[in-house]
């Protein structure tokens, strides 16, 4: 019983680290669907922006006409600027994402994945085509009045198909619409398409040197940027993790000592019989590895239920799996569970090794 | 031939220094031996120092070329593994295994392959009339029954010494006498059977007995013919 009750904390302790982990692991999947399904390569913003932090839209016009302008020495053969407004607040359910496009432009400039369910593709000056999944759970059909300011308002002219990313979750709309909403002639960032003959991060490079006042950042960039940032955060959910584990490994500890106590005449009668001190503390320390390795798979198996849940639940509400356990982290989990059994597992054998035989026996 | 030469062990308790065996010095020869003496007179110190579970404080024991106390703590494991078997009065078997895998114990240690160890431990517990109880685990047979399995285990390498502290202990006459007959068939077939006991009956059935007190060898008495030599001391 005792040893199923240690089971059960090391399966608990490592479904924790499992979930917690799954998280950036889930992240890195969904960033690299999602750039994956952007088109254009290189994404300008202004500078001193990062791709995850746009902000107020201060790309202004000016700039991007001499982007415009410099393009074919660049080797941009498009340039699409976008404008994001977002409505609401933490609550999905509630929350609107508005993406500006150049009057007159399809959104599959931006996403070449995206494909019609119904209507136009095309929003007309003041239409709007509106993402499956936010369209399903706010009951938009076709006609439908949006309203994006108190003098601003939008028509649903097109549904698109479900993506299985964030465009389901998205607006797109006129750009001048949204700058008119926000009183302003700027841009978030523009999208840029690359010439053949050019390679992304060429292109990139020229943009940063020979363009003023403006950042560019190719997909590789933002994915690596994007990386730093989970990393760190994995580290921070390690390390709240952490705390579990060790908790989890305290209770191996505890377990495989107090079966050390109680079987020591069992240690002794080995040693008398001829086992060497080695075979006794291999014998403990696998049974604390066994604890470890049982516990970390039935964790795993747990830490796989939650993040099912958790995708369930994040799937229904935004269309993305935030949580996924990879091969990676399942690996990483069993080596934690396995390095959890040999620590634990270490003073208790060398107790039960270091017996006397007289003593354990209780020959004296 | 297993021998002790001057051996002491003193312990200290407290301030006073307690003299468990004092001095002695003997040649086991194969054959039933018997060490008898009364409650505190140092027969079990002596057999763990005969056996290597402690080592003296003074004085030797002689295995052959082998001196116990020049070898490590694994070093005498190895000693007891390939050449001594024990039959305790009580914590004679690993609960947790059956009465199967207790006797195939020591063949594991040794690195017997699995087919080879399960067939021979089948053997001697058929030996000791115990085919039928393989699969049993110690706490469903009896302290008779227990005790044969420890002799079976005891044989299991075929070791030329076999140690018995109060074999038949806590058992009814009628098993233990059984013990004592297994016991007397391996001294009879050439092994050095050391028999330690307080019960003169049961000492009684062996070829020499040794007789201690405060830790001091006596008197060794030979009930029956003698087959080995006489003390040196």
């Amino acid at each position: 019983m005792r040893s199923i009750l240690t089971l059960l904390g090391i399966a608990v302790s490592t479904a924790s680290m499992v979930l917690f982990m799954s998280f950036g692991e889930g992240l890195r999947k969904a960033l690299g669907a999602e750039l994956s399904a952007v088109g254009p390569a290189v994404l300008v913003l202004p500078e001193g922006v990062e791709a995850f932090s746009p902000g107020y839209p201060e790309l202004r016009p000016e700039t991007l006409e001499a982007l415009k302008k410099a393009a074919p020495d660049l080797g941009i053969n498009q340039v699409i600027p976008y404008v994001v407004l977002t409505r609401g607040g933490f609550d999905p359910q509630n929350s609107f994402v508005f993406q500006g496009i150049p009057d007159g432009l399809s959104p599959k400039a931006l996403y070449p994945n995206l494909n019609l369910a119904t209507g136009n593709l095309t929003p007309s000056p003041r239409g709007a085509v509106v993402g499956s999944r936010l369209a399903e759970r706010n009951q938009l059909s076709l006609g439908k009045v949006l309203r994006l300011s108190p003098g601003v308002s939008l028509r649903v002219e097109g549904i698109l198909q479900k993506s299985g990313g964030l465009s389901d979750n998205i607006i797109f709309v006129p750009a001048s619409v949204v700058q008119e909403a926000l009183g302003t002639r700027n841009y978030t960032a523009a999208a840029v398409g690359v010439s053949a003959g050019f390679t992304a991060d060429q292109v990139a490079e020229a943009i940063r040197t020979r363009v003023a006042g403006v950042s560019a950042q190719t997909t590789g960039d933002v994915l690596r940027f994007a990386e730093r940032a989970v990393r760190i955060s994995d580290l921070v959910r390690f390390g709240i993790s952490l705390v579990a584990l060790i908790v989890g490994g305290l209770l191996v500890a505890n377990t495989v000592m107090m079966s050390v106590y109680e079987r020591i005449r069992e240690f002794g009668l080995m040693r008398a019989l001829g086992a060497r001190r080695g075979f006794i503390f291999g014998l403990v320390l696998l049974e604390a590895l066994l604890l470890g390795v049982v516990g970390g798979l039935l964790g795993l198996v747990l830490g796989q239920a939650a993040s099912g849940l958790v995708n369930w639940y994040t799937g229904r509400e935004v269309g993305l799996a935030l949580s996924a356990v990879t091969f990676r982290l399942a690996s990483f989990a069993l080596l934690v569970a396995v390095v959890l059994g040999l620590l634990a597992g270490f003073l208790p054998a060398r107790t039960a090794s270091r017996l006397k035989v007289v003593e354990a026996l209780g020959r004296l | 031939m297993l021998e002790a030469i001057n051996l002491h062990k003193r312990y200290h308790q407290g301030e006073i220094d307690v003299v468990a065996v004092d001095h002695f010095t003997y040649r086991f020869p194969a054959g039933l031996t018997a060490i008898v003496g009364p409650s505190g007179s140092g027969k079990t110190t002596l057999l763990n120092l005969l056996a290597g579970f402690d080592v003296p404080s003074e004085g030797e024991v002689r295995l052959g070329t082998t001196l116990l106390s020049t070898l490590s703590e694994d070093g005498r494991s190895e000693v007891r593994l390939r050449h001594m078997g024990f039959v305790f009065q009580q914590w004679n078997l690993i609960p947790t295994l059956t009465a199967l895998e207790n006797v195939a114990f020591p063949m594991m240690l040794a690195g017997l392959s699995l087919k080879e160890r399960n067939a021979r431990a089948a053997a001697l517990l058929e030996a000791v009339g115990l085919g039928q109880r393989g699969k049993h685990l110690p706490n469903k047979l009896s302290g008779g029954e227990q005790q044969r399995v420890a002799i079976a285990r005891a044989l299991a390498l075929n070791p030329p010494i076999l140690f018995a502290d109060e074999p038949t202990g806590n058992l009814d006459s009628a098993s233990g006498a059984r013990v004592v007959e297994l016991l007397l068939h391996q001294a009879r077939e050439g092994r050095t059977v050391i028999l330690v006991t307080h019960d003169l009956e049961l000492a009684r059935k062996a070829e020499r007995i040794l007789h201690l007190k405060d830790g001091r060898l006596v008197r060794v008495e030979a009930p029956a013919p003698l087959v080995g030599a006489l003390p040196s001391s």
